[in-house]
Order: C-alpha cells, then sequence, then structure tokens
C-alpha cells in the first residue's frame, strides 16, 4: 500500500512535465530542486536544531564538481558522481568535527566562512572554475547511448526529491531521527541517555552536506551553466526561511517553505522589482515571532 | 624596513576595525548568548550613514560622527526592542532571537539596496588620506580603553559581567535584565557602525560590505576568546596581521586572503576552542 502511494506520487509528478511548456517545465524542475534541498536542510535544522549557511555551498560545490570532473578531467558519468559525492563529504567532515566539538553556534560560523570561501575560490579558480563567467556549453554524456533531456530529464529530478524524502523519512522514524531531535531539544539529556551528541551533529550536517550536493549535481544540467553568482550567499539564507515560515521540523513543512518562497517573487515581482528579499525577511521575523511553528503549525490550528 | 612599516600599519588599522566587529559580538554574546550576525549589516549602515550626512550633507566630520554613532545605538536598542525583547519574555529557545536577527539582517541590507542605487558610495576621510590609518587605530584605541574601564571598574560594567555569569542570579541581586540586554545591543550597534564608518573611506559603502566584515569580526573573536574587551581587540589583530602577510608574501591570488579568516577558525576551535584570552574567573 505504501509503495503503492509512493508510486502514484511519482507517476504523478513524473507526467506533469510532459503537459508543460519548455519555461513552466524549467520553473517546475527549479520548484523540484529546491524542495529537494529545503527537506534535506530541514533535517538538519529543524530535526537536528544546527544552523548552517552551507548547504546551498554544497549544492554549488557538487555542480562544479560533477562539470569539472567530466569536461576537463574526462572523467566517465558515475566515477565523476561518486568522486563529487566524495569531495561533498570530506569537506564536510572537515568542517563539521571541529565546528561540533562545542557547545554553542560555531557550525555556523564555520559555514558561513566556507560559503562565502567557496565563491571566492570560484572567481578565482582561473581556467578550472572558469572565473566569473562560470563553465557553460556543455551537455549531459548519454547514458547506455540515450541523451536524457527535456521532460525526460525532469523525471530524473522527480525521482532525486523523492528519494531524498524516502530517505529522510526513513531516517526520522528509525533510532537516529529520535537521537537527532533529543539532541536538538536538550543535547545534556541526550548525551545521559547514550547519544554521542558531537558524533550525531557530524553525520547528520555530512549526510545533508552529501544530498544538497547530489542535488547539485543534478542542477549542473538544467541550465548546462554554473556560475558564482547562482551560488551566493542570498540562497544560503533562503533555504533557512523556507525551513522556517513553511515549519521546522516537518517534511511538510519544507515542501511548503519551498514551493511559497519559491513562488513568491514571481507574483512580487510587479509590485516590489527584485526586492523580494525584504519581503521574505519581514516574513522570517514575522513568523519567528508570531508563529514559530511556520505555516504547517497554522494549518494543524485550523484542520483541528 | 620602510615597507614593513607601512605593512603593520595597515594591519594594525585593519586590526582595529575587526576588532570593533568582534566587540560588537562580544557586547552582545556576554550578558544574553545570541551571537548577532546583523553585525555587519550594521557597520554597513554606519558606512551609508556616513554617505548621507558627511558625503551628501557636507556636514563637518566630528558633528556627522556623533550623529551616526548615536543613531546606531537608536538602531540597535530599536533591534533589541522588535526582534529580541519579545521572545525573551516569552523564553523562547536562544535559536529564536538569532534566527529573528537573520531576518533583520536580510531587512538591513534590502532596505539599504532599496533605498540606494546599487553602486559604492564614497564617504570622506577624517583628515587626508595618509592620515586616516592613525586615525582608525586613535579612534578604536579610545573605545576600548571606554570599555575596558567601563566593564573594571564602574558599578553598571560590573553589573554586566554578573548578568554573563549567571543570568538568574543577577536577576535575582536587582539587575534589570532587560535593561542590560537593551544596553549591550545598543553598545554592539554603535561600535559595528563606528567600524563601518571608519573603514568606509577605503571600501566605499556598499550594501554587501557587510557580510565579510562580519566573517572577520566573529574571526577576531574566537581567535581573542569571548571572555573579555582586550581579546577582540587582541583577535582582530592577528587575524589582520596574518591576512595582510598572506596577500604580501604569500604567491596566491589576493582574493584568497578571505579564507585566511575560515583557516583561522578551523586552527583555533580545534587546538584552543576558548581564545587566546580567558575570562577571568569572578
Amino acid at each position: 500500500m505504501r509503495l503503492a502511494a509512493w508510486l502514484g506520487a511519482f507517476a504523478v509528478l513524473a507526467a506533469l512535465p510532459f503537459f508543460l511548456g519548455s519555461y513552466h517545465n524549467d520553473v517546475y524542475r527549479k520548484l523540484l530542486l529546491w524542495i529537494t534541498l529545503a527537506l534535506g536542510y530541514n533535517f538538519l535544522f529543524g530535526i537536528c536544531g544546527q544552523v548552517a549557511f552551507s548547504h546551498f555551498a554544497f549544492y554549488g560545490i557538487g555542480a562544479y564538481s560533477v562539470v569539472i570532473l567530466l569536461f576537463q578531467v574526462g572523467l566517465p558519468l558515475p566515477l565523476a558522481i561518486t568522486l563529487g559525492v566524495v569531495i561533498c563529504v570530506a569537506l564536510a567532515l572537515a568542517v563539521a568535527i571541529p565546528a561540533t566539538r562545542l557547545e554553542g553556534f560555531y557550525l555556523a560560523l564555520v559555514t558561513l566562512a566556507l560559503a562565502q570561501l567557496f565563491i571566492v575560490v570560484l572567481n578565482e579558480g582561473g581556467a578550472v572554475t572558469g572565473g566569473t563567467g562560470g563553465i557553460a556549453g556543455y551537455r549531459l554524456p548519454a547514458v547506455f547511448g540515450w541523451r536524457i533531456a527535456g521532460p525526460a530529464y525532469t523525471v530524473v529530478i522527480v525521482f532525486l526529491m523523492l528519494a531524498t524524502l524516502a530517505l529522510l523519512l526513513r531516517l526520522d522514524g528509525s533510532w537516529f531521527g529520535r537521537a537527532c531531535r533529543a539532541v536538538r531539544d536538550n543535547p545534556e539529556a541526550a548525551a545521559a541517555m547514550g547519544v554521542d551528541v558531537a558524533r550525531t551533529k557530524v553525520i547528520v550536517f555530512t549526510l545533508t552536506s552529501a544530498l544538497a550536493g547530489v542535488a547539485g549535481m543534478v542542477y549542473a544540467f538544467v541550465d548546462n551553466t554554473v556560475n558564482p553568482p547562482i551560488f551566493g550567499l542570498d540562497n544560503a539564507f533562503l533555504i533557512l526561511f523556507m525551513v522556517i515560515v513553511g515549519g521546522a521540523g516537518r517534511h511538510a513543512g519544507a515542501v511548503i517553505g519551498a514551493i511559497l518562497l519559491f513562488l513568491l517573487p514571481f507574483w512580487l515581482s510587479p509590485l516590489v522589482g527584485h526586492h523580494h528579499q525584504l519581503v521574505f525577511g519581514l516574513f522570517v521575523l514575522a513568523a519567528i515571532l508570531f508563529q514559530p511553528k511556520g505555516l504547517i503549525g497554522l494549518w494543524d490550528r485550523f484542520s483541528r | 624596513m620602510q615597507d614593513f612599516f607601512e605593512l603593520s600599519l595597515s594591519a594594525a588599522a585593519s586590526g582595529c576595525i575587526y576588532g570593533l566587529v568582534a566587540l560588537a559580538y562580544l557586547l552582545m554574546i556576554r550578558p544574553t548568548g545570541i551571537i548577532n550576525f546583523a553585525v555587519g549589516e550594521w557597520a554597513m549602515l554606519g558606512a551609508f550613514g556616513g554617505f548621507l550626512l558627511l558625503t551628501k550633507f557636507e556636514w563637518p566630520y566630528p558633528v556627522g560622527m556623533a550623529v551616526v554613532v548615536a543613531l546606531m545605538l537608536a538602531v540597535g536598542w530599536g533591534t533589541e526592542r522588535l526582534a529580541v525583547r519579545p521572545l525573551m519574555e516569552k523564553r523562547a529557545p536562544l535559536l529564536a532571537p538569532i534566527l529573528a536577527l537573520l531576518g533583520m539582517l536580510v531587512i538591513f541590507r534590502e532596505a539599504i539596496s532599496v533605498s540606494f542605487p546599487p553602486d559604492p558610495h564614497p564617504v570622506p576621510y577624517a583628515f587626508e588620506i595618509q592620515h586616516q590609518k592613525y586615525f582608525i587605530i586613535a579612534v578604536s584605541a579610545l573605545v576600548f580603553a571606554g570599555f575596558w574601564f567601563f566593564f573594571e571598574k564602574t558599578l553598571w560594567g560590573r553589573s554586566f559581567e554578573a548578568v554573563s555569569l549567571n543570568r538568574r542570579a543577577a536577576a535575582l541581586m536587582g539587575i534589570n535584565l532587560s535593561r542590560v540586554t537593551a544596553l549591550s545591543f545598543a553598545g554592539g550597534a554603535g561600535a559595528a557602525g563606528l567600524a563601518g564608518l571608519l573603514v568606509s573611506p577605503n571600501v566605499s559603502a556598499h550594501y554587501l560590505m557587510g557580510v565579510p566584515l562580519a566573517i572577520q569580526g566573529f574571526t577576531a573573536l574566537v581567535i581573542g576568546g569571548v571572555g573579555r574587551v582586550e581579546g577582540a581587540l587582541l583577535g582582530g589583530m592577528l587575524l589582520a596581521f596574518a591576512e595582510q602577510l598572506t596577500t604580501r608574501y604569500a604567491p596566491i591570488p589576493s582574493g584568497y586572503a578571505q579564507g585566511v579568516p575560515l583557516l583561522f577558525l578551523m586552527i583555533f576551535l580545534l587546538v584552543r576552542p576558548t581564545g587566546l584570552l580567558r575570562a577571568r574567573a569572578a
């Protein structure tokens, strides 16, 4: 029955792009990717209580790694993807192990510095990263002689999003998910119950960063270009805001937040131009002050 | 020798700027535990205050500077009123005000980006261009001396210390917690705004100038330790010297100097997480 529900969801979401025009297909793909990112970040921030600003940087690291490994180094696709994941995991471990040894918000500090440095490296990387212009004009290599493009590639993204959701739901329902919530709510009590607090934080950060990296790899072939402005700090804040506005700690909240904040600029731009960030800032402030459980909390209250 | 003197002078001046930003963090962290990422945007507001009053309205420098600092004190006080106090009164977890302040960060930045065109805005030097570094060092020295005196020698300063050691006990001793919090935010905004005003003649006021300053400031804070005012200045100096020496002598593109803070952060978190200066035991 549960498998049937998953397959049904996959069928509906995967059929949709075949009825959309190319513009709406593009919007749909990016929406799915934002939902994937928000789901991963919700596990780190909402469920495990760790603030990090590097989630979007890892999305960029994944995208750049796969492009550089494929087209500058010339590796085959499976190897490039595997190595890209290894890079994300190694970087995440290098950042998380020192930063989570201590109480407090050191992970937030270190990951903010990392996200800033990532942009610098992209801009200064010369021929390897393509500098400020980035890398463009490449195409996804053929898989078993088949070039995936157009709506078929959207199906790949639907699969990515549902696979991420399934993995996170599974983890959330397991012993590990409960350990994460314990670390968030009361680290001392969690430690007393036998949860290794630092290790839990490191594992969650590494896992969610790797998931963001994989999403980035998929993104690399959406626009077939990667460049520094895409991966700036604004979007790092945006993921956090999506999770807060939607409802931190709830998978449905992350989905609602991602949909709302991704689509809002389309409606807002006639009113405020490019300054929709100002509206987001006000949303977040209002959410934290008046509705800490986010939109999903409002839904709970009215559906009862 | 001449070259090294020049380098030391400009490192000392940037060290003072980082130190002032670190001081802003420290003023708020000590009594409340809140790390306020919006200090970088406060520095940016200070720089734009300088542009508006000194460049546009051509006020005399001392008057403009005093008004900018006064306005920043008000901004800090207002920020605390709006984004921190309601949450503290609800006894929300510490993360809530930190996130609310992140919301404020975006609001500050976007408010400036809406109000001013996106190109850099010039801010005048206090005297001549070649004296600005001395001016930065002198003003910072005065600010740090003032705060040191305040915390070590005055009853008010001691009450701040009492709050950082134990909020509950301090409240029971009759210290007004919400007043201490409001003042620490006002002071933090004042210090950060001053840093922004002092650095702006060199970098020009720009709405994206906040985040790099915020990163350099908290690196200085982690190096020096959150325990004492002197630590913020020491951390700022060490970071600035490391940055200047790297760009001067290491054969890497100058943009990578922005990697120095991250490197320092990692090293200090691994080796000496309490920072160089420990808080004095009461």
